[in-house]
């Protein structure tokens, strides 16, 4: 199961759907405020939470906040999902405790695929581990040298 | 052939053009097969074109952990019909009839209808040999949409990301939104790394997951580990891609190498982007690099060439406090037009001088050195304003130029408790007055632009500052700052302006002046210069 706090009807609809595609089995549940998705945090313990920045009230990096001071969630994928572009808000997405900073596509198609892959990126690791795999390119070796 | 089946097969045949993924597929295919008389069970194997086994289907009985290698042998085997074995036998099943397809450029397939004694098994090869027919269409169908909707997915990105790019003239920008717009949506991760002077150096990093690539580059063996990849490609000889894990695409533009874009993936090979793709992105993203390289050169180049056109330092004058400022308008890559100087002339006055050539560029600038040289030299050598404006009008007509200009000079004199400033203008916009104790109040302008009449037509007026007035000259920049809309800046918000600066140190009188026109202009597409003459509350 997954969480989408996003207050926006539009995107919305679009995440709606392209996960209706992409991942048809998948339990989704929407959210328009932090404040609305907190209480159900502790309960439903859902593997990822979706996030846009700009909601009414507290803001998106504000629920990051309080998801990270609350030791029982600390299995929890948080994904900040925006079409904004400045670096100084990246910055503080990860300095607060997000996991996944991404750009919001226009374009249907590349959001949905930009949206697929964050899902299939998180969803096939352990909940609480960050360390698994190594990102670095195996030196030496490769099928290109052989 | 029973009549149902016909209409199966009808049924088969149109919904074909719905399905668009693979998984599908067997729900799709394999339950009419289970309705014909006879049938118990039915599977569907997924294998490669070389036996090797990739999912298990059915219809009808599962197949069961212990059925898988008699299933595969089944499905391998040179016999099309094989006797029943493992649970389909208690299942009622006598034989096993197998039909394969094998499809260029994809994986294969094997379909086994499990049947009892009472199957016509010509029927039944029939019906399975048309739906064989119906599952390979359907898997070059699913195939064909596959790459439709990845080209659709490569081209949205390379216009998305292209738009991203190009909406910023900083390097260091351009550089952060090309990994930026990559991830994740054709790799994990994407190192930016810049060559200058034979090293790469890195300019952005960015993945899904940040901690783990950040994990990696603090450990200096890993960094370099990047470094000797991607240095391999720059340099020639190295592979560009290892394992389906990481891919280096080279940034060149206009013969140089500008760095590299380093992709890492953490996704199955068959999603990896192929090489050429990333070959296009990255030459995007070097045209992006190298518009906003030469624009950040460009617009260091004018700066720098508009400060040596204005002076260094304003001369201080006793009772009086000067302040200048130049603000560029949006047109950065092209010097402006504006000058001002103020000098102390040899009987001890002050002259303030301010003009604008018109235009811009490099000839606006040539003229605009010339001028403000020109009539600074003469001034502070003596020359009335009268004679170093015409001569400066003789020069302009000598050049030849079809370059106006208009210029004032304030020569600024003590009198009393107070100064006299005497203004000549040559079409240049009217000064003002900032009262300390009144409204403020506008000069005289007149005259008509230098470089146009054999003998200069211009205008003069003297001005009378007391303790705390302060005359302020300026360009039309200042006063013709407009909104979208057409309204100007003198319209009425340079009034109030003024009103709100009454009493202010000269130094903040220009500065918000400057600020409150440029901001209040939508796009400015002049610059705007300002000087500021303030009596100090002592002078004697």
């Amino acid at each position: 199961m997954i969480f989408v706090v996003e207050d926006s009807d539009s995107d919305v609809e679009a995440i709606g759907r392209a996960l209706g595609r992409s991942h048809p089995g998948l339990e989704v549940e929407f959210f328009r405020s932090g404040a609305e998705a907190l209480p159900r945090l502790a309960h439903a313990h859902p593997r990822l939470m979706l996030l846009d920045l700009n909601m009414p009230g507290e803001s998106g990096l504000d629920l990051i906040r309080q998801v990270r001071a609350d030791p029982a969630l600390a299995g929890l994928t948080l994904v900040v999902f925006t079409s904004s572009e400045e670096p100084a808000e990246a910055d503080a997405c990860y300095a607060a405790g997000a996991d996944s900073y991404i750009y919001k596509p226009l374009n249907f198609a590349l959001f949905q695929s930009v949206l697929s892959q964050t899902l299939d990126y998180w969803l096939s690791r352990p909940a609480s581990g960050n360390v698994a795999r190594t990102v670095v390119p195996p030196s030496g070796e490769s099928s290109a040298q052989t | 052939m029973p009549l149902p089946w016909a209409a199966a097969l009808h049924r088969l045949w149109r919904g074909v053009s719905a399905l668009n993924d693979r998984d599908d597929l067997a729900e799709f295919v394999l339950p009419p097969l289970l309705e014909l008389p006879g049938v118990r069970a039915v599977w569907g194997l997924r294998h490669t074109a070389d036996n090797r086994m990739l999912a298990y289907r059915w219809a009808g009985p599962p197949v069961t952990e212990a059925d898988r290698p008699a299933a595969a042998a089944a499905a391998f085997g040179p016999q099309s019909v094989v006797p029943a074995f493992g649970t389909l036998v208690a299942h009622g099943a006598a034989r096993v009839v197998r039909a394969r397809f094998d499809l260029p450029e994809d994986v294969s397939g094997s379909i086994l209808v499990a049947v009892d004694d009472t199957a016509d098994l010509s029927v039944i090869s029939v019906c399975l040999g048309q739906v064989v027919e119906v599952t390979s269409e359907a898997v070059r169908r699913i195939a064909l949409h596959r790459v439709e909707q990845r080209q659709q997915i490569q081209d949205a990105l390379l216009a998305e990301a292209s738009l991203q790019m190009d909406a910023v003239l900083d390097t260091a920008q351009t550089m952060q939104r090309v990994a930026r717009m990559t991830v994740p949506a054709i790799a994990e991760g994407c190192l930016v790394y810049e060559y200058d002077a034979g090293k790469l150096i890195l300019r952005s990093a960015v993945h899904v997951d940040m901690r783990r690539l950040n994990a990696a580059l603090a450990d200096p063996a890993e960094a370099a580990r990047f470094v000797e990849f991607a240095s391999g490609v720059v340099l020639g000889g190295g592979p560009s891609r290892q394992c389906d894990k990481a891919d280096v695409q080279v940034m060149r533009a206009r013969d140089r190498i500008l760095g590299v874009l380093l992709f890492l993936f953490d996704r199955d090979a068959d999603r990896v982007p192929p090489a050429e793709f990333l070959h296009d992105v990255a030459s995007r993203a070097a045209i992006a690099v190298d518009n906003s390289t030469l624009y950040e050169q460009r617009r260091r180049e004018v700066a720098a060439m508009q400060q040596h056109l204005l002076p260094s330092r304003l001369p201080e004058v006793d009772g009086l406090v000067v302040a200048a400022s130049y603000t560029v308008g949006d047109q950065v890559l092209e010097v402006g037009g504006d000058f001002y100087d103020v000098v102390l002339r040899e009987d001890g006055t002050m002259a303030a001088l301010i003009g604008d050539v018109c235009g811009r560029g490099v000839d606006a600038a040539a003229l605009t050195g010339m001028a403000r040289h020109t009539l600074a030299a003469l001034l502070q050598d003596g020359a009335s304003p009268v004679r170093a404006m015409s001569r400066l009008n003789t020069r302009l007509r000598l050049n030849g130029s079809w370059r106006f200009v208009t210029a004032g000079v304030a020569t600024v004199r003590p009198d009393g408790d107070g100064f006299v400033v005497g203004w000549t203008s040559a079409g240049h916009p009217a000064p003002v007055v900032l009262r300390r104790d009144g409204p403020a109040e506008p000069g005289q302008g007149g005259g008509s632009p230098l470089g146009i009449l054999t003998e200069p037509r211009l205008g003069r007026s003297e001005l009378r500052l007391a303790a705390g007035d302060t005359l302020v000259i300026f360009t039309d920049g200042l006063t013709e700052s407009r909104k979208p809309g057409g309204r100007m800046f003198e319209e009425r918000a340079f009034g109030e302006t003024l009103a709100r600066l009454r009493g202010s140190a000269a130094d903040a009188v220009v500065k918000e002046l400057s600020l409150a026109a440029a901001s209040y202009g939508g796009v400015r597409a002049d610059d705007i210069a300002v000087v500021a003459i303030q009596v100090r509350e002592t002078a004697s």
